[in-house]
């Protein structure tokens, strides 16, 4: 009967299959989704876990130390096994991004679009798709080109295999693939982003492609050029500026600076809107972490709500109410020793330690001689001796501000101790302040703002060390030196002041570049940026910079393992091989 | 020829389908009816009463081998027009059969003999009814007297523990909560294991809470194949057959049955007090200090015991008025009911209107027709969002804190900690029940239930009937959350935030028509045969839209307009759409010879849109037989034995486990990440921006599989019906062993198989073995007029999985175990906490004293223990299932006086409680940043066995705190008990009333047993599936979206305790 055939017809409104990926729109959409996927591996809680704990930059924060964020703690002191929640953020949330741009790029041939739009989409993907993989081999070391239909190919079977071994040979292909994925970036892109957007550019696949040479120099999957190459790839944007649309900010600060996010020195960042949960993909932003908001906008911050002023010993809490600027204390991560007392040593004539971190608070309540919103609740002094100053203790005197000067022995863990007046502090450091964002709406919510990924600060760093590593060390003193220069600029300071601040803190000679110096360089332009742990690890300087630096992890951390994070228990369980030892990284 | 609607369609397809059934019908004609007699009808008058006199009320009066009677009324007369020379078959319920000769008499008085109860009933079969002596499957029959002893929202708490093999476990105590229901166990993975609701003949998959409890007639459950197999591609997690109160002949009388309630808390979460509270928080990790005003609590003594503070009594009420009546096969039955419930939490409401109607009506001779339809309206308050944050904070606020201002108005931030205050929970929960209300939390439905019949009987024994049944059901949820107005408006529910407001609708429809032909037909007296023949198509459609969006111009106007807002934020916007159909046909054959042997004989072919072409149809064949031994005649002597008949079945069947559309594969634009949030739930769409331009991304879900088939169960069912000492003691027991094939699987394929989703395909197999026994007995009945008779059910099933894919004996990542059942729970051996003589021991595995002693049991690869605690260590550490389950009903009475208790039992088996799951529920997690569910901890003095010493590793592995969540689930419950008083009738006469009966009763009276609750002192009634209140999925039990999900015990309004007064009148 032919009703009857009706009934049984399924024809769905809602539900798409692959074939979408055929259609132009469907083709953009699969596009967009790729851009989209990288939300997950800049800005949330675990992807900024991955990248930032047990570093020399950063130690745990009290409420990592305390367990209460569950496995950070692990992860801060080198406890972490297989099951850590964090490895999931980069482990399940690249392949299937990877998978769909496979579909893009098979697919691209029949899309009924103009080959010029064709062209820079597939840049497009193919960068992302670099950039998926260079991530996760970073942490893991080897991981499957074949998702179960072959190298690089589109996989639409259930398949319930692991191809990651030989590690050794996949891991020749994985940077092989993520280099040729690049080139064709660099050769497909348009030569500069729109002004007001982040959509891929030349200049972005330059500096993408130059990181990816230099990780591969220094891994077993080396090739004798690599570093040539990189410095290639870098010095082609550096060199040439107004063709790419690139340009340094003037001053350090500004690179992070709320409302400046779409900055010339920006190459590329992964994109969102402030306040727009909806288009951010954030379904509760109550939540901390485990969706795609910028979780680092509060990760970094201290316990600014429990500072009491003008003395540690007053009634008064000036800033008790957490403000949106400032936004929530969940104090994950505070600075190392190292990072405070070392890599910012000079807080003074190198501006990038007052450009990356908040020092001064607002009073947010009104109350015991503090207005809301005007005074200055408290300051973090940039050393002991300003404070005590300040605070009229040495000198001995009156005290010289209304507001609370806090010493730097007095901050949490700064010191290298957690017993310092910390009732006074209580768990209060410099906090990082680039991912502030005062549009957010509530404080307690993740930030919105785009998450740099390509900054032109760091090409110049790229630079530099491949050029070192080709034996060139004057060339990077050169590039390292425009980045000094760069640093010293603060609004208002004479030219003379600008000269004497250079030269206290410029390289004099080549011999001062050392692959160490360039990592403490790096700390300071690109601090807290979710690329420590990765930078350090595939330089092979992670065991031993963290046993200098870290107290936290030195303990526990060891060589032969902990290089690589561990493949998720989860996915070993999913494999149907019973053998699933043989998959896992060494030492785990 | 192209349909402009849906009904012209039907009218066209059903014309058809009449057609098609009457050359069938003529077939059938030509093959067995000559010779049929016809002869003229007279009207049969007369009364039928017991063998002590007493009227039988509402006797069935049937024309033998014809579906022509009546029901008689109260007082046993009845009235009905019958061919001169045939047999009436009387019957009524607890009492035996009688045949009885017409001869061309006017008036016939019968006495019934109250017998075998057991074999006299009529039990509703699957699209017929039949004497539950012909059942030749396993059919277990719950009464309208049973399900009236427990005053209950719903029939799911109503079938609680009331028939063997039935297994039903609340969830929750929400008002109006619902529960989980399995007939003989669990047999699909990711499907759903609820069985199939048919309500007057018309399968149902609406809401169970839109059916009036009183509404109800009676309930079988359909538990074999054999008696399943005839719903085909629906019949293999059993099937509850409800029948709706119908007319009757007789005099129109009027009802009502009505009752009011009052709760209290049936216990309290037991939390610390501030002693005990300042003795955790001063060994914890937490070192905030305590707020102020916590110290000036300690000055003062202060013991806040917010529970107490925040429960109001509870209240239930329920009333039905019904009226009915009928002659002459004009029958109806009108009827509106009230049901309102309050939780013990402030603002939990649920309340439900219902108006049924049926009528049946008989034209001629030849021709019925009925039409019943049943309208429920139920408005649900506080159920989406009320319950969870507000408990939570009552549960866990310091009882150091003070719950008033010193002037009486609310302290309306009593955190112990800094940071709390700045938190998304601020407020005191007692801004719920004393402060202006800021919220709406609504969520209405309405559903409407149609049945319409005609039937036509071309001769006698040869039927036709067409059903056709209209289901519609729209919801409504609305949420509204107000801005937050610090310090004279606080709004709890969105402290620091503006106001947010959300809409959804569901909108669900769907039609059955059915063709049935009936025949019956008794060839030389001995020979019985009965066929049924169906052609059926069931077509169901829904789908539903939601709007959420910020800023409400007024907080007045709350969802009610949401266009009265700013522009941005954008509200945030979400849809979707499921439509299937079901093309079936079916026959039946009976046959039984004397009524001794029976034979029954089912085929059924279902056709499903949800399966891809060329996989659609599916046959299900069944056949069962029956032997009533106590017929044959060397049964005759032994007089303690007044029946007993073996039967014996085999069937097969399968479930709908596969949704629309799930075939195709999935490319949608969901990012995985939910969309329970409070605000911008459409941050579960993947979405990118360029700079301010906002685009949409979509990415492949889940693959393909055109090969998807259902699941199918065979199963085979012996069982043994029996009464004894002339049917004081009857009842059944039943043997049955189903497996299930080609389960559905969802494999969790490594995300480096490129696609986020699991794959459904058809790879496993499953085992359900058990035995179920029923029993109902007089046990005492005295000349005085005291009784004593109890309905006793146990039963057990062994559920155990027999095959995942090929090779695959263990998938830990969806917690699978070939070899076990499928709530096996896997997880590191606890085996309690490491005390301090055993330092050493614990130190070689990097534990120290105060820690959970996790075992180390092995190596990789099975071999010896290697000094860590790792993955190697996990373990088949148990199951959910219950060992052994069952009821105990015990009913006295004494003159007018009537006493029941009904007793629940659950035994064996594991509960996860996600309350002690430290990090799933932090309710003790003992950090000292709030107050803690009471728990017994380690300390170096107190040498606990439970729970480890508050720090920050509480065991050596990360989520080796998970398992103190695992207790035995073992309880005994004394679920009420119910005492009632009839009036006599003669005192009822006077003031023109047929019956009055007074009850008082009370539920949830006691646990007589449970472990969990001796231990934590939490009722170990599971609350959710997963994440009601603060429990989260803790990754060590299985979940879905079918309701297959464990069960866990999480934060919810404790449960009641209610006490009951009501009344049953007539008139």
């Amino acid at each position: 009967m032919p009703g009857c055939k009706k009934v049984l017809e399924e024809k769905p409104y809602t539900v798409f299959s692959v074939d979408y990926f055929k259609t132009p729109s469907g083709f953009q959409n699969g596009v967009n989704a790729v851009y989209s996927g990288m939300r997950f591996l800049f800005g949330p809680e675990g992807a900024a876990s991955m990248a930032t704990s047990g570093t020399d930059e950063w130690a745990m924060g009290d409420q990592a130390r305390a367990g209460a964020a569950g496995d950070l703690t692990s992860f801060c002191n080198y406890t972490l096994d297989n099951t850590g929640g964090s490895i999931l953020t980069p482990w399940n949330r690249s392949f299937n991004n990877i998978n769909l741009a496979n579909f893009l790029v098979e697919f691209a041939p029949d899309i009924a679009i103009p080959d010029a739009d064709k062209k820079v989409a597939l840049g497009e993907v193919r960068f992302l798709r670099a950039l998926y993989y260079l991530n996760l081999v970073q942490y893991f070391g080897a991981v499957p080109l074949d998702l179960g239909a072959g190298d690089l190919k589109p996989n639409t079977t259930p398949y319930q295999g692991f191809n990651r071994l030989p590690t050794g040979e996949v891991f020749v292909k994985n940077y092989q693939a993520i280099i040729d994925d690049l080139v064709f970036a660099t050769l497909n892109l348009p030569d500069k982003r729109p002004a007001g957007a982040f959509k891929l550019s030349k200049a972005a696949a330059f500096h993408l492609l130059a990181k990816a040479y230099i990780h591969r120099a220094y891994s077993t999957a080396a090739v004798s050029s690599d570093f040539a190459n990189a410095y290639t790839a870098a010095t082609e944007v550096i060199n040439n500026p107004a063709k790419y649309g690139v340009a340094l900010q003037t001053y350090y600060a500004d690179v992070h600076k709320p409302n400046n996010d779409y900055n010339s020195e920006i190459l590329f960042s992964i994109e969102r809107i402030p306040g727009n949960y909806a288009a951010d993909e954030v379904p509760n932003p109550d939540g901390i972490g485990g969706t795609k908001g910028m979780d680092v906008s509060n990760d970094f911050c201290g316990n600014y709500t429990a500072v009491r002023a003008p003395l540690n010993t007053s009634a008064t809490v000036p800033v008790v109410n957490r403000t949106v600027q400032y936004g929530r204390p969940i104090r994950r991560w505070c600075p190392t020793p190292w990072l405070y007392n070392t890599a910012f040593a000079d807080k003074f004539n190198d501006s990038r330690f007052e450009g990356s971190f908040r020092t001064a608070y607002i009073a947010s309540a009104t109350g015991g001689g503090y207005t809301s919103g005007v005074d200055t609740g408290f300051v973090m002094a940039l050393t002991d001796r300003i404070a005590d100053s300040l605070n009229g203790i040495a000198p001995v005197g009156p005290r010289l501000k209304p507001y609370r000067v806090v010493a730097p022995r007095e901050f949490y863990f700064v010191s290298g101790s957690l017993n310092g007046n910390q009732d006074a502090t209580s768990n209060m450091y410099p906090s990082l302040s680039k991912y502030e964002d005062p549009s957010k709406g509530v404080p307690n919510y993740p930030g919105g703002r785009p998450f740099p990924v390509c900054k032109l600060g760091e090409t110049y760093l790229l630079a530099a060390e491949a050029a070192l590593g080709s034996g060139n060390a004057a060339a990077a003193m050169t590039l390292i030196n425009v980045l000094k220069q760069r640093a010293v600029n603060r609004p208002g300071l004479s030219p003379g002041e600008l000269t004497a601040r250079y030269d206290a803190i410029k390289l004099t000679a080549p011999g001062q570049v050392t692959l160490d110096f360039i990592l403490d360089e790096r700390t300071r332009e690109l601090c807290g940026e979710s690329m420590r742990w990765g930078d350090l690890a595939v330089r092979n300087k992670l065991i031993s910079r963290v046993q200098l630096y870290n107290s936290d992890a030195s303990a526990n951390i060891r060589a032969n393992k902990h290089e690589l994070r561990p493949i998720p228990k989860e996915q070993l369980d999913r494999i149907i091989d019973p053998d699933k030892q043989k998959y896992q990284n060494p030492g785990y | 020829m192209k349909q402009n609607s849906t009904q012209k369609k039907l009218f066209f397809m059903s014309s058809l389908r009449i057609r098609s059934f009457l050359c069938s019908a003529m077939l059938l004609l030509l093959l067995l009816s000559a010779g049929n007699v016809f002869a003229q009808n007279i009207t049969v008058k007369g009364r039928v009463t017991h063998d002590n006199g007493q009227p039988v009320q509402r006797p069935s009066v049937m024309v033998k081998g014809t579906s022509n009677g009546v029901t008689g009324d109260d007082n046993g007369n009845y009235s009905l027009s019958a061919p001169a020379n045939a047999t009436l078959v009387i019957s009524a319920v607890d009492f035996t059969t009688q045949e009885i000769k017409v001869n061309n008499q006017a008036t016939l008085n019968v006495t019934l003999v109250v017998l075998d109860k057991s074999m006299g009933e009529v039990v509703v079969v699957g699209y017929g009814s039949v004497r539950r002596k012909d059942v030749t499957g396993a059919i277990s029959s719950v009464s309208e007297q049973a399900l009236r002893e427990v005053p209950v929202a719903n029939l799911q708490q109503a079938l609680i523990g009331r028939a063997a093999g039935l297994e039903i476990q609340a969830v929750g105590n929400r008002p109006g909560a619902g529960a989980q229901i399995r007939i003989r166990g669990n047999r699909s993975i990711s499907g759903s294991n609820e069985p199939l609701f048919v309500v007057d003949g018309i399968p149902y998959d609406g809401n169970l809470n839109d059916i009036n409890p009183d509404e109800v007639a009676s309930i079988d459950i359909l538990k074999d194949a054999s008696a399943t197999a005839i719903y085909g591609s629906r019949g293999a997690n059993g099937v509850i057959l409800i029948s709706t109160k119908k007319g009757r002949n007789g005099e129109t009388r009027i009802s009502y049955n009505g009752y009011v309630g009052i709760g209290t808390p049936a216990f309290k979460y037991p939390v610390f007090n501030s002693q005990e509270y300042q003795a955790m928080r001063n060994l914890s990790t937490f070192n905030g200090g305590y707020m102020a005003e916590e110290q000036v609590g300690i000055t003062q003594g202060r013991n806040t015991d917010w529970q107490e503070l925040m429960y109001e009594n509870s209240i239930r009420t329920d009333h039905n008025i019904n009226v009915s009546g009928g002659n002459g096969g004009n029958t109806f039955s009108l009827g509106g009911g009230y049901y309102k419930e309050t939780a013990l939490m402030p603002g939990e409401e649920y309340t439900r209107y219902t108006l049924r109607s049926t009528i049946d009506s008989r034209i001629g001779k030849k021709i019925r027709v009925g039409l019943s339809t049943q309208n429920t309206v139920s408005i649900e308050l506080g159920s989406q969002f009320v319950s969870g944050n507000a408990m939570f904070r009552t549960v866990v606020l310091s009882p150091l804190m003070p719950p008033y201002n010193p002037d009486g108005s609310i302290y309306i931030m009593p955190n112990g900690n800094v940071d709390d205050n700045n938190g998304d929970g601020r407020y005191s929960p007692l801004l719920l029940k004393e402060g202006k209300q800021t919220w709406v939390d609504k969520v209405r439905r309405l559903r409407t239930f149609n049945t319409l019949y005609g039937e036509y009987e071309f001769i006698k024994g040869l039927r036709y009937r067409f059903n056709l049944g209209l289901n519609y059901a729209q919801q409504n949820g609305g949420q509204f959350k107000g801005s937050d107005q610090p310090p004279n408006n606080p709004s709890f529910f969105r402290p620091a935030a503006g106001n947010t407001a959300r809409i959804d609708n569901g909108d669900t429809w769907g039609y059955t028509a059915e063709n049935l032909l009936f025949y019956d037909r008794t060839i030389a007296g001995k020979h019985k045969i009965g066929f049924t023949g169906l052609y059926s198509v069931q077509e169901t459609q829904s789908y539903n839209s939601y709007v959420q969006k910020d800023s409400i111009t007024e907080d007045f106007v709350q969802f009610y307009n949401m266009g009265a807002a700013s522009p941005t934020p954008v509200a945030a916007t979400a849809g979707g759409e499921s439509r299937s159909g079901l093309i079936s046909y079916m026959g039946r054959i009976n046959y039984s010879f004397m009524d001794r042997y029976l034979l029954t004989f089912t085929y059924r072919r279902d056709g499903s849109s949800r399966l891809a072409p060329g996989h659609q149809w599916f046959n299900y064949p069944a056949v069962s037989a029956g032997w009533v031994i106590s017929d044959e005649s060397f049964m005759k002597n032994i007089k303690q034995v007044s029946s007993l008949k073996l039967r014996a079945g085999w069937g097969k069947t399968s479930n709908q486990s596969i949704d629309p559309y799930q075939s195709k594969g999935l490319v949608n634009n969901n990012n995985g990440l939910g969309s329970s949030g409070t605000i911008g739930a459409a941050g579960s769409f993947i979405r990118y921006n360029y700079g301010p331009t906002i685009v949409n991304g979509y990415n492949v879900v889940t693959l393909p599989n055109p090969d998807l088939s259902w699941e199918f169960t065979n199963t085979v069912n012996i069982g043994l019906d029996f009464g004894l000492f002339k049917g004081r003691v009857t009842g059944s027991m039943e043997y049955y062993n189903s497996k299930t094939d080609k389960i559905l699987y969802a494999v969790n394929l490594p995300v480096t198989s490129g696609v986020a989703g699991a794959f459904q395909t058809n790879v496993g197999e499953m085992e359900n073995k058990g035995f179920e026994f029923s029993v109902s007995s007089v046990n005492y009945q005295s000349k005085s007029g005291f009784n004593w008779s109890t309905d006793l059910n146990f039963f057990f099933n062994k559920n155990k999985l027999l095959k995942l894919s090929n090779n695959v004996t263990q998938d830990v990542g969806s917690q699978l175990f070939v070899g076990y059942p499928m709530t096996a729970i896997y997880d590191y051996v606890n085996a309690g906490i490491w005390q301090n003589s055993e330092a050493a021991e614990a130190l070689a595995l990097g534990a120290m004293p105060g820690q959970i002693k996790l075992l180390d049991i092995g190596g990789p690869n099975k071999t010896p223990p290697d000094g860590v605690v790792n993955d190697n260590d996990r373990r088949i550490i148990g199951d959910m299932d219950a060992d052994f389950q069952g009821g105990i009903t015990n009913r006295f009475s004494y003159k007018g006086f009537d006493l029941s208790a009904v007793i629940h039992a659950r035994l064996g088996g594991l509960l996860v409680s996600s309350l002690h799951a430290p990090l799933a529920s932090y309710l003790t997690i003992l950090n000292g940043v709030r107050n803690s569910l009471k728990v017994d901890y380690w300390t170096p003095t107190n040498p606990s066995n439970w729970f480890p010493m508050p720090q920050a590793q509480v065991a050596t592995i990360t989520d080796g705190a998970k398992t103190l969540a695992y207790y035995d689930a073992s309880f005994v419950r004394l679920r009420s008990v119910n005492l009632g008083y009839t009036f006599s009738k003669d005192l009822l006469k006077r003031f023109g009333t047929q019956n009055l009966r007074l009850y008082f009763s009370i539920d949830n009276v006691a646990l007589l047993y449970s472990p969990y609750y001796d231990k934590t002192g939490i009722d170990p009634q599971a609350t959710a599936a997963g994440d009601r209140g603060v429990g989260g999925n803790l990754g060590n039990i299985r979940e879905n979206g079918r309701g297959n999900g464990a069960l866990v015990i999480g934060l919810g309004t404790p449960p009641r305790r209610t006490f009951t007064f009501g009344l049953n009148l007539s008139l």
